[in-house]
């Protein structure tokens, strides 16, 4: 099994504290994301900027939130069996996990490279697979979690902070 | 709607007599501007853009666009008409271009003028602004009235990446205005200038500009009833033409496609986009920096662009296939920029930076929202989820969001009170 953990400046401490905090959310989202099915994957990550735009989330880290929200989204639909998106809004930030079906991420390290890429013929012929999915999510978020093992699921979840 | 009502003016006004309260416009609103209550629809003036889609939508005649009527003309000593590059396409191909403008003229104008014929210059000018402008990408056109309002309420944050100068009929008016003025020795206040326009937006635009620093028009009339107009005298016209110059070239103005290939250049790449879904899905893939590769994005609420507008008599896909066979067979009157450069150069045609009117958060309070949005999600639960609109809200979010904010109850919906007595 393995564990991947990134940490924005001075964010280490406020994730671990909400996480041992185990508070609940105020406000939850779910949605499946089907396997290769690219009509539908963004959808998710467009519904969740809808209802962050009605709680008057900030210009700039809607965008954020946006943005990882959707490379990731893509990436269960583009490298997964499915799998689902769920998003938590808190008080003070949102916590977006994705959990798929499968099959896991080989080498996480590898993964983070920008423009490694273990993208099908399919899925670069419509446009994706340009291996700059991870290190987007990583790079506009304050927390990045993943855990995955070859031939098992993955977890991916962000974290984002409102102020 | 009153003016009176609101700080908020609109073109459009809802007859209530006539209205069945049938909800078609209330589900084609992009904005979710409009409900219906104790079976009359009304308008939200702080949410409305002015896109037409209610008055296209609207089968009884209940929502009609205002415009002014013609008459009001008379109450100045010169009167100047300023015709939408659209205009020329709603005419059968029997018509000329040259006797429809004519026509127009003959309605009671001492002069007419084309939007045409300041395209060239538009181009021009929208070329420099963005390479001046390289921090900003991409640029978002700013002619069409309902974009620009939408861009206000729906996406604020993009309000900095519009074109900030003033469209061209605003431009042809400041500038004839003075030219008129000199030329025959009159006050300002006794020339009066007209636009002749495809759209509700535009109307609502002339009696309240956005980012305008002094008003401009004295008036907007419908392309449909001039159109009618016109074609009371065209026989006369056409038994009798004058000599008249005309702008083909121009009127790529009215479709957005080519207006897009017109500024499209080696250093700057240019987006088409119209109809007000795209408009949206474009706009918010723009807030996500997803398309900074476009240095231009000609953003048009309506189908095709202005051809599409709902004052507009002929279908939108003719119109713009006639406005191309004109741009291809036609020759235009040389038109003298040097004039309008010189006034460009001097600032005349900026607009102050516009202000957002968002109408998305439920409280500006972070906190509260997220209350507010948890006890909505507690009445959707409640709601039977099918979207029908018969309460009046366009979906069951948003009766659930109009019972948390004080605007219905939990019985506006209709198919909740059916229930208990079929259980019984």
């Amino acid at each position: 099994m393995a564990e991947y953990w990134y940490f924005a400046d001075g964010f280490e401490e406020r994730v671990r504290g909400h996480l041992s905090s185990s508070s609940e959310a105020e406000v939850d989202l779910d949605f499946t994301i089907p396997e290769k099915d690219f009509n539908a994957a963004g959808k998710g990550s467009s519904e969740l900027k809808n209802l962050l735009k009605r709680l008057g989330v900030d210009s700039d880290v809607l965008r954020w939130i946006a943005v990882a929200s959707y490379e990731a989204e893509i990436n269960v639909a583009a490298h997964s069996k499915g799998g689902l998106m769920k998003s938590a809004v808190h008080d003070d930030l949102i916590h977006v996990s994705f959990i798929d079906d499968g099959p896991g991420i080989a080498d996480i390290e590898q993964a983070m490279i920008p423009g490694f890429s273990t993208a099908d013929d399919l899925v670069r012929e419509l446009g994706f697979g340009a291996g700059l999915g991870l290190p987007n999510i990583q790079k506009n978020s304050d927390a990045m979690h993943i855990v995955s093992e070859r031939g098992n699921s993955t977890l991916l979840e962000f974290f984002i902070f409102f102020g | 709607m009153n003016r009176a009502e609101s700080k908020y003016f609109h073109a459009i006004q809802i007859l209530e007599d006539n209205c069945t309260g049938c909800t078609a416009c209330v589900r084609v609103c992009p904005t979710e501007a409009i409900r219906v209550r104790d079976r009359k629809a009304y308008i939200d003036p702080y949410r409305c853009v002015d896109c037409g889609n209610c008055v296209t939508v609207c089968e009884f005649h209940a929502i009609i666009p205002a415009s002014d009527p013609l008459d009001i003309i008379n109450n100045y000593k010169y009167r100047l008409a300023i015709i939408s590059s659209s205009f020329f396409g709603q005419f059968s191909e029997d018509i000329s271009y040259a006797n429809a403008k004519e026509a127009v003229l003959r309605l009671g104008f001492d002069e007419v003028a084309e939007e045409a014929s300041v395209t060239d210059f538009m181009i021009k000018m929208i070329r420099e602004y963005i390479r001046e402008n390289r921090e900003k990408r991409p640029i978002l056109s700013s002619n069409c009235p309902a974009v620009v309002r939408l861009i206000q309420v729906k996406f604020p944050s993009l309000l900095p990446n519009l074109f900030h100068q003033e469209a061209p009929m605003s431009i042809l008016t400041r500038f004839l205005r003075e030219q008129i003025c000199q030329k025959m020795g009159l006050k300002e206040e006794e020339v009066g200038i007209f636009l002749i326009v495809p759209c509700v937006a535009h109307v609502t635009a002339v009696h309240q500009p956005e980012g305008a620093y002094k008003h401009l028009q004295d008036g907007a009339f419908s392309t449909g009833m001039i159109y009618g107009k016109v074609r009371e005298i065209i026989k006369d016209v056409q038994n009798h033409p004058s000599d008249i110059d005309t702008y083909p070239h121009g009127l790529t103005w009215a479709l957005s496609g080519v207006q897009a290939e017109l500024v499209d250049a080696d250093d700057i790449r240019a987006l088409s986009v119209n109809g007000i879904d795209n408009v949206m899905d474009i706009l918010s893939r723009v807030e996500d920096h997803y398309l900074d590769q476009y240095d231009y994005i000609v953003l048009r609420s309506c189908t095709n662009g202005c051809v599409g507008g709902c004052l507009n008599v002929e279908n939108p896909f003719v119109a713009m296939s006639r406005i191309k066979k004109m741009i291809k067979e036609g020759h235009s009157a040389d038109a003298d920029i040097t004039d309008l450069e010189t006034l460009y150069r001097k600032g005349e045609f900026q607009v102050s930076p516009l202000a957002p009117r968002p109408i998305m958060e439920l409280d500006k309070d972070i906190k509260k929202a997220i209350q507010k949005m948890k006890k909505i999600n507690e009445f959707l639960t409640m709601l039977p989820g099918l979207n029908c609109s018969a309460c009046g809200s366009p979906s069951c979010y948003a009766l659930a969001e109009d019972i948390v904010l004080g605007k219905a109850t939990l019985d506006d919906c209709v198919v909740l009170k059916r229930k208990p007595t079929d259980i019984e």
